[in-house]
């Protein structure tokens, strides 16, 4: 055979050469047994190879269509599995078995529709609506979720909008001043001001339920427990806890030496940080005080609580860790050089953000700054984080994204401003209000998938 | 212990396997007890393989004997072995064979159950995916385009999601 190729021309060799190549080339995901194959396509983590590997032969598209390679890429990915975006499934035991093929669930439509939610949130997505007041207020609070995006002014007004599409639907009127804290659970919402009232509203009725008096200065800080029980904080050094269905006292929580400036609620205990350098860990049930936690050397303006550990943020540039538990102080996280006004807990991750524009990573595991961000050019007004991201707004007007792996900055979420009051943000929807061009302006952005190539 | 010291003892003995076709290879014991599967043919001084053959087999026993210190895999990190798609510069080399025996030897280490060789097999294979166009891909793999111009427009818009989206 050698002799035989030895005596060809190069355009015979040509020929031979492409005759004999295809032949030693093998089809190896049809060829290798399916486990190998789709062994294989585990190693591959980007969609757009997958998808054109699909669109090779009919065998490749078939084991393409495998979701086994799709719900490894929505692991690789990060996509996990919600609720809130997964259809409803019935319970089912053997859901990851292939008898579950026949359910309506796909990975890979699952892992698509993430994917692009993803991208729009790095490139793309669209303002839903744009709310521009005519007077100037102060946002004070908001909260974004279920079914409503509700927005405290400090003119008073409390204004709810439908979170679906960002439509204004009514505002509540009644308090006396501004409106401090709110929190709502289903249509059931109450807020606190400068009235020194706690006010329960029905929001479907618009109905104030009731107006409970007793703190005798600016209601600072609220939280729900549920829709039964309230806890508010005020100026006055105290704390009370309300029966909000009943609309009565429940308890008194006296002991702060001055301004309960915030609180968080676990189960039956409320933790509050206040302008007297100390939080305090309160059972609700009791009202009995269980811990003071001493050490900060200034007012504490923020407070994280996931019912095991408590993170305190202080004027005195620190944040500090403690044990719900013992009361003791576990770690004193050092870094900003500025008043610590924004705090986030999740797991282990802890982000703070500060009067001195930074944002910081901490792993409480061991207490040390993962990432420093330099956000802004100004105070950090509010932030947000989840497993992807942190977007975080400042003093300067601007409203940032931010890799929460690498620390590194997307890009811009929306046209600066003077200054951003608050931002909130969910899976496909985010809501920032700011002050632009002296106007209040809420802008709800979208993020998700619009479903118009099917 | 007994295990122990045969443990040690073992370090400097030989032992035999052989092919399906009946080709002899003299190794290290190290390398069958450190592989299940080798060590279970191992009942005494010689193992015969069937089902790998003698080329196979001596191209997947080089890889063996130049990992042979290499720490022994963490099995449980299933996904942190997906996420590392990065292949040594000697595996790199070694694997740079002809696709058949490429194909061979991620049949082999399946049989063997040498899941690091295997894991490299199979990167390679998906190193070779990546990246491509539908048109590489079937040039790369000797495939036929068996779809209808329908059926080819259909795919391309059901795909324009991965192509428009970074």
């Amino acid at each position: 055979l050698a002799e035989l190729l030895n005596s060809c021309n190069t355009e015979q060799l040509v020929f031979v050469s492409n005759f004999i190549s295809p032949r030693l080339k093998r089809d190896f995901l049809k060829d290798l047994p399916i486990e190998l194959s789709l062994h294989i396509l585990s190693f591959i983590n980007d969609p757009k190879t997958l998808s054109r590997a699909s669109s090779v032969s009919k065998f490749w598209r078939s084991l393409l269509n495998d979701e086994f390679t799709w719900k490894n890429l929505c692991v690789r990915h990060h996509f996990r599995r919600r609720s809130s975006i997964a259809p409803v499934l019935p319970p089912s035991p053997t859901f990851e078995s292939p008898a579950s093929k026949c359910s309506k669930f796909s990975y890979k439509d699952h892992f698509r529709r993430r994917y692009i939610v993803e991208s729009n949130w790095k490139h793309g997505g669209r303002t839903l609506v744009t709310h521009i007041s005519p007077d100037s207020g102060v946002v004070t609070s908001l909260q974004m979720c279920q079914n409503y995006i509700v927005v405290g002014m400090d003119n008073k007004k409390i204004h709810i909008f439908d979170v679906s599409d960002g439509h204004y639907i009514k505002t509540l009127t009644g308090h006396e001043g501004g409106v401090w804290a709110l929190q709502y659970i289903d249509e059931v919402l109450v807020s606190g001001g400068c009235d020194r009232e706690v006010r329960v509203w029905d929001i479907i009725t618009a109905e104030c339920k009731y107006v409970l008096h007793g703190h005798t200065s600016t209601v600072r800080s609220l939280k729900m427990k549920d829709k039964t029980i309230a806890v508010s904080g005020s100026r006055d050094a105290t704390l009370r806890v309300w029966n909000i269905e009943e609309g009565r006292l429940l308890h008194l929580l006296a002991g702060h030496q001055a301004s309960v400036r915030c609180m968080e609620i676990y189960d039956d205990v409320v933790v509050s940080g206040s302008y007297d350098c100390t939080a305090r860990v309160w059972n609700i049930v009791t009202g009995e005080c269980l811990h003071i936690l001493q050490g900060h050397y200034s007012q504490i303006y923020s407070i994280a609580f996931d019912g095991d550990k408590i993170v305190t943020g202080s004027l005195d540039s620190t944040a500090r860790v403690w044990s719900r538990q013992t009361g003791f102080c576990l770690g004193v996280l050092q870094g900003h050089t500025s008043l610590v006004g924004q705090l986030q807990l999740h797991g282990s991750i802890l982000v703070t953000g500060g009067s001195d524009g930074a944002i910081r990573i901490w792993d409480l595991e061991t207490n040390r700054c993962v990432q420093n961000i330099a956000a802004h050019d100004n105070s950090v007004t509010c932030l947000q984080f989840d497993e992807k991201r942190i977007v975080s707004g400042g003093n300067d007007g601007h409203i940032k994204l931010w890799d929460i792996e690498t620390g590194e900055f997307i890009r811009e979420m929306t046209t600066s401003g003077n200054a951003v009051w608050r931002l909130a943000f969910q899976e496909t929807k985010a809501v920032v209000l700011l002050q632009r061009e002296g106007k209040t302006v809420m802008e709800v952005l979208d993020f998700d998938a619009l479903e118009t190539q099917n | 212990m007994d295990n122990g010291t045969s443990n040690n003892d073992s370090e400097n003995e030989i032992i035999t396997l052989k092919s399906c076709d009946g080709i002899e290879f003299h190794i290290d014991a190290r390398i069958a007890n450190r592989y299940t599967l080798l060590n279970n043919w191992n009942g005494g001084e010689s193992a015969c393989i069937p089902n790998v053959n003698g080329k196979v087999l001596e191209k997947v026993l080089e890889w063996c004997e130049h990992h042979i210190n290499d720490p022994q895999p963490n099995c449980g990190d299933d996904d942190s072995r997906r996420r590392n798609t990065v292949i040594e510069e000697w595996d790199e080399n070694f694997l740079n064979c002809d696709q058949d025996m490429l194909f061979e030897i991620i049949l082999a280490a399946n049989y063997l159950d040498i899941t690091p060789l295997l894991d490299l097999g199979c990167k390679t294979v998906a190193n070779m995916v990546k990246g491509k166009s539908p048109e590489e891909l079937r040039s790369t793999f000797n495939l036929v385009n068996d779809f209808t111009p329908e059926e080819e427009e259909q795919i391309r818009k059901e795909n324009e999601w991965a192509e428009d989206y970074q």
